[in-house]
């Protein structure tokens, strides 16, 4: 559970818009382990899937600037030609997408796009590759795959949907799978369903697994660590136990208290950091979280770095407030 | 249970065929005979010789007694659909060619014109539109947008014009009358040549037969190639920004194959649904370029039937181009149904 397998270093994403370039990654620094899951977690907005997207150059483009470092296999991969990159990806690194009936081709069936998948990265037959991907959507729970593999995505339901998306995802072994909120659309059960099939992937092959998500649930449920995202920077990381239970920036903390109740009132699920996120052009030089910080002091005014602080050996944060000021904030129930 | 349901959409498009066309056909009949001007003066006209006003007005009286048209227009309504029902679409009132004769030669000769025309639109309209699509932005894109608007606009008949012109009189490459040489021994199996030349055993007819269609059908082809590739850069770059493309991109497929297989196989949705309605102006464009280029097709038939007042010849060919024209819808839906799986649900 040591060695890296990727290993992020002041990764920027920006996007050219009409009044400026938006930095959607302000220079993010992250190490992703050999078979550990890691929770991106973070409002809408934040640049999770523009981070996540930029690791296998998914989201290149005239009016995309991504620079800094993502090494994987020895390489750069920010550098790395598209050419280069089309060989790590869906072998090494594969993404499942944030909406699945969107992001599978409408017109294919089911098992010929993971088939697909196979096929762009090994030599095999066709039938060789259909009938893998039968097993594989068998892997991910789906009944009777070999019938629902020759269903079209909408012939299939949301759960389903997302299973061949994780199917697909998981079809060259890759030793990296990115879950882009794999569970957001789904009811409780599926998604309790879909989380066990990441799990069990992890568990049988070793993958390592980003698993962006809003749903601090989730996090807890299944995450080793855990990386908080603000405004397109890591705020706070740690482990799961470490960020659910000890968090140390006032927006993680923030995040937690706005967790609802599993049985509480919809006004317990309402936001309870005031203010929005930041998501335009201009940011502040100092924290960006301050604008929206309770805590926030003249010290705020210069950005803090991602460092160790007053958390555990591996716990890093972004705040400049001293132990007590944390303790203060902590909200009832996270305080260790 | 899948399969039923294509049937079902495809058996209803198919019942609604004989209603617009008999809709179609009572609009012709009527308006034929509310023009100014009737056959029977045309025909009692005799040829050469002056006649006083007494013999020209016993003449036209004989000659629509003969034709039927002294009955009442509903006696005569009742006998063209009673006719109708037969498929007998009677004869010309010049020379007493039957119109399913007439209709016989020229159809195929304008279901040719129309095909190959549509096949250069959709060639070189698909082809322009993915390629400006692809490199949107670029001088390349910015030419194909241009030749496309001009040659969207430009009117078939100052088209065909040009192309006798150019081709025809300048150039001498081409010929530009008729459909075939006049000298070609030709006996009509079908009347389709290509097929004839396949039956018949007689390839060197395909070459004459190109030389004379290859013109026509250009000029109908260019202003719907134009409006085609817009259609099809628009909708390439709609599909490019679809999230299965960046799915394909993630599969680690090279761009050609994310191209070939996810973008363009859903852009022709909407390709296809406009051609479909595209045909109608094809066929409109037809009747014009026929004329330019004396082509024997339908359309050809129609203006001069009109011209002559050629009752029963004008509704027949405008039952023919009327067919034609639902005939491609119904091929359309079914293309849509092949292309389409969320649509074979219902
Ligand atoms: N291709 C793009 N062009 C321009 N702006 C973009 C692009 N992709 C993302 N953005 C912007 O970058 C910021 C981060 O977006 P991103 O999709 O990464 O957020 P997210 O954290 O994944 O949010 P969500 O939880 O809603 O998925 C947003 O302000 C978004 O509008
Ligand atoms: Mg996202």
């Amino acid at each position: 559970m040591t060695d890296p397998v990727l290993e992020v270093r002041g990764l920027r994403v920006e996007f050219d818009l009409p009044g400026g370039r938006l930095p959607a990654v302000a220079g993010v620094d992250l190490t992703l382990r050999r078979g550990e899951i890691l929770a991106l977690v973070g409002e809408s907005g934040s640049g999770k899937s523009a981070l996540s997207m930029s690791l296998v150059g998914l989201n290149r483009g005239p009016r995309t600037h991504i620079s800094g470092e993502v090494s994987f296999g020895g390489r750069n991969l920010v550098e790395a030609p598209e050419s280069e990159l089309r060989l790590v990806r869906g072998k090494d690194i594969t993404v499942v997408f944030q909406d699945a009936l969107a992001a599978l081709n409408p017109l294919h069936r089911a098992g010929a796009q993971v088939a697909e998948m196979i096929r762009t990265h090994r030599d095999v037959s066709r039938a060789a590759a259909w009938d893998r991907s039968v097993a594989l959507l068998g892997e991910v729970g789906i009944a009777s795959p070999r019938e629902n593999a020759k269903a079209y995505p909408h012939q299939l339901s949301g759960g389903m949907r997302q299973r061949v998306m994780i199917a697909m995802g998981l079809a060259n072994d890759p030793a990296v799978l990115i879950a882009d909120e794999p569970t957001t659309a789904l009811d409780v059960t599926i998604q309790a369903q879909v989380l066990g099939v990441l799990e069990r992937l992890r568990a049988d092959h070793g993958t390592s697994i980003i698993l962006i998500t809003h749903d601090l649930g989730v996090v807890a449920e299944v995450a080793d660590r855990v990386a908080v995202m603000y405004a397109g920077a890591i705020v706070e990381q740690g482990t799961r136990e470490e960020v659910l239970f000890a968090p140390q920036h006032p927006y993680t903390m923030g995040l937690l208290a706005s967790v609802p109740p599993v049985d509480g009132p919809i006004a317990a699920r309402l936001p309870a950091i005031p203010g929005s996120p930041l998501t335009g052009i201009d940011r502040p030089a100092g924290c960006a979280f301050a604008p929206r910080c309770a805590f926030a002091h003249d010290a705020c005014a210069e950005r803090p770095a991602l460092t160790r602080r007053f958390g555990g050996p591996g716990h890093l944060d972004a705040c400049v407030l001293d132990e007590p000021a944390r303790a203060a904030a902590r909200p009832e129930g996270s305080r260790s | 249970m899948r399969r039923s349901r294509p049937a079902v959409l495809v058996a209803r498009r198919l019942l609604a065929v004989p209603v617009v066309l008999l809709a179609l056909s009572t609009a012709v009949f009527l308006a034929m005979r509310l023009l100014p001007g009737s056959p029977a003066t045309a025909l009692s006209a005799g040829g050469g010789q002056t006649l006083t006003a007494a013999e020209l007005s016993a003449n036209q009286a004989r000659v629509s007694q003969a034709l039927g048209l002294d009955q009442p227009i509903l006696t005569q309504y009742l006998r063209f659909l009673g006719d109708l029902v037969r498929l007998d679409l009677g004869s010309s009132f010049y020379g007493s060619n039957s119109v399913l004769g007439l209709l016989a030669g020229a159809l195929p000769a304008t279901i040719e014109l129309t095909l190959l025309a549509m096949a250069i639109a959709v060639l070189l309209g698909v082809v322009s539109g993915v390629v400006a699509a692809l490199r949107k932005g670029t001088w390349i894109d910015a030419s194909a947008r241009t030749v496309a608007t001009v040659s969207f606009s430009l009117p078939w008949f100052a088209l065909g014009v040009l192309g006798v012109v150019v081709f025809g009189v300048w150039l001498r490459w081409l010929p530009v009358i008729g459909r075939l040489p006049n000298a070609l021994d030709y006996h009509p199996t079908t009347n389709f040549v290509l097929l004839d030349a396949i039956l018949q055993d007689r390839p060197e007819l395909v070459l004459p037969w190109l030389r004379y269609l290859i013109l026509p059908a250009t000029t109908l082809a260019l202003s719907m190639a134009g409006f085609i590739t817009r259609i099809v850069r628009a909708s390439v770059l709609e599909v490019l920004g679809d999230d299965f493309v960046r799915t394909a991109r993630m599969k680690g497929l090279a761009e050609g194959a994310v191209v070939r297989r996810h973008v363009l196989r859903n852009s022709w949705l909407p390709i296809v649904t406009v051609l479909g309605l595209q045909f109608g102006s094809l066929l409109g464009g037809s009747v014009i370029t026929e004329t330019v280029f004396s082509y024997p097709g339908v359309g050809s038939l129609l203006v001069k039937g009109v011209l002559q007042r050629d009752y029963p010849v004008v509704q027949g060919a405008a039952l023919a181009i009327a067919l034609l024209f639902t005939l491609v819808n119904v091929a359309v839906d079914l293309f849509y149904l092949v292309l389409d799986p969320r649509l074979r649900k219902g």
